[in-house]
């Protein structure tokens, strides 16, 4: 699937062994976005040619040349991926720490605003702690927020806590749909001021 | 490029009223006169060069010094001559060009119609530019493919030979299921609408008596449509003349010869010439 990162747009991808990768999203030979391509095995394919590349981003195969041994230097930039409690945590460079884990607290929906992270925060009538995580005021039993950053979007990750029962998470799921309604309200006015 | 030819219609589908369109970012319009005939005015009202070919209506916003290219098959007794219509697509014409001399995504992008795994090896062919014409010409390209035409019945390796004579058109000359020896034609006809955007214009002239033309269209139409799923998630959007943006291998050898021909004629409409 695509996703992005400040350095820039990655297609995230797990093998069949279940690691999660996370690859520059375009391939090298004609361009192609890789997050339009195919999994098979430990190996991400692209669409156009098929050219498909391993976990650390070298080129295993050419399919129109199926003999030669791609070499080394045709290779895409890969990041490094953590996954913690069911959340996936993409670094820049070599990371200094683990990713932060949230007890008792479980993954619930991803969703992508229309806002930046202060408009987010207004929405919320909170700010965010110091790693990342938003208590919406209104609903601070309810849900938490994990906001990353896109250029003029914001990724959120709604967490909510993990012995929470159906019809709470349906609730909770709803209530990071307001919160995004508000948020992008926001903006807008912001923007028409 | 601005003195070259490009296709800005179909000439079967025109009337009096005219159809306005754009060629290389100038509003322009398309119409017939009192007698039948072309006309193609810009938009300050001047008249540009008109040809009537190949199904299509072709124009030029400067003074073209050469008289459109030929395609002899195109009087040729005994072929249909198909006009697809159009395919707008958000990219480069020239990545559009340089996509239709591909063969190498047959299998993974026309899969089980153009291609199929495991045949994905791409045999060496021959690359020229043929001077006295000044066309590139890729020949002795055989390719297995499972549904080659409409016609063809199972998967047949199939030889192909591309021209391209203009820097946004390019004529394939493909193996005829029904007719061995001789060779269907199909060309892919692009108008430059902006530098990341065109009017592809697919048109055959094919041994085909048994097909009904609907079938033929609905063909090509749904080929082309997967190659749009392509043109328009590739970065950059144009075409990168500069040999350090992308990696070709032997079997992009025609792409090559088309980039390095376009460098050599200053064909940079719809180019990216340096890294960014």
């Amino acid at each position: 699937m695509p996703a992005r990162i400040p350095a820039g747009p990655i297609a995230l991808w797990r093998s069949q062994a279940g690691h999660a990768v996370a690859s520059a999203d375009r391939c090298p030979h004609r361009g192609m976005r890789l997050s339009h391509g195919f999994v098979r095995g430990e190996a991400l394919s692209c669409i156009y040619h098929g050219w498909s590349y391993g976990k650390t981003g070298n080129c295993l195969r050419i399919p129109a040349h199926p003999s030669l041994t791609p070499p080394e230097t045709i290779r895409v930039a890969t990041h490094d991926v953590e996954e913690s409690d069911g959340i996936i945590w993409i670094a820049l460079g070599q990371p200094a720490a683990r990713p932060p884990r949230f007890e008792g607290l479980v993954p619930l929906r991803s969703l992508t605003v229309n806002a930046n992270v202060a408009a987010v925060e207004a929405a919320a009538g909170a700010k965010a702690d110091p790693e990342g995580l938003v208590s919406p005021s209104q609903h601070p039993q309810e849900i938490r927020l994990l906001l990353a950053p896109q250029d003029d979007q914001t990724l959120i990750h709604v967490l909510l806590d993990d012995k929470s029962s159906p019809s709470r998470r349906i609730a909770a799921s709803r209530t990071a749909e307001s919160l995004r309604r508000m948020a992008e309200d926001l903006q807008a006015k912001v923007q028409a001021s | 490029m601005r003195d070259e030819w490009y296709p800005v219609g179909l000439f079967s589908q025109l009337d009096r009223n005219g159809r306005n369109t754009v060629l290389m970012g100038e509003p322009i319009t398309v119409a017939l006169d009192a007698e039948g005939a072309a006309t193609v005015t810009s938009g300050s009202g001047r008249a540009l060069p008109v040809r009537v070919r190949y199904g299509h209506v072709w124009s030029s916003l400067g003074n073209p010094r050469k008289e459109l290219f030929a395609i002899p098959e195109a009087d040729q007794p005994g072929r249909r001559f198909v006009d697809v219509g159009v395919v707008r697509v958000r990219c480069s014409p020239l990545r559009a060009v340089e996509n239709f001399l591909d063969i190498a995504h047959f299998p993974f992008v026309h899969t089980d119609i153009l291609g199929a795994e495991p045949h994905t090896e791409v045999e060496e062919y021959k690359v020229e530019i043929r001077k006295d014409e000044d066309e590139v010409w890729a020949t002795q390209v055989k390719f297995y493919q499972p549904q080659a035409a409409k016609s063809a019945n199972g998967g047949i390796t199939t030889e192909y030979m591309y021209r391209v004579p203009a820097p946004t058109c390019s004529v394939l000359y493909k193996t005829c299921p029904p007719r061995p020896g001789e060779w269907d034609v199909i060309t892919l006809f692009v108008q430059p609408l902006a530098e990341d955007l065109c009017d592809v214009w697919p048109w055959m002239a094919l041994f085909d008596d048994a097909t009904p033309m609907a079938d033929l269209i609905h063909f090509q139409q749904t080929i082309f449509l997967q190659d749009r799923s392509i043109l328009e998630n590739q970065i950059p959007r144009l075409l990168p003349l500069d040999p350090g943006m992308e990696i070709p291998t032997r079997a992009d050898l025609t792409s090559v010869a088309y980039r390095r021909w376009l460098k050599r004629h200053n064909y940079t409409y719809g180019a990216q010439l340096v890294a960014q």
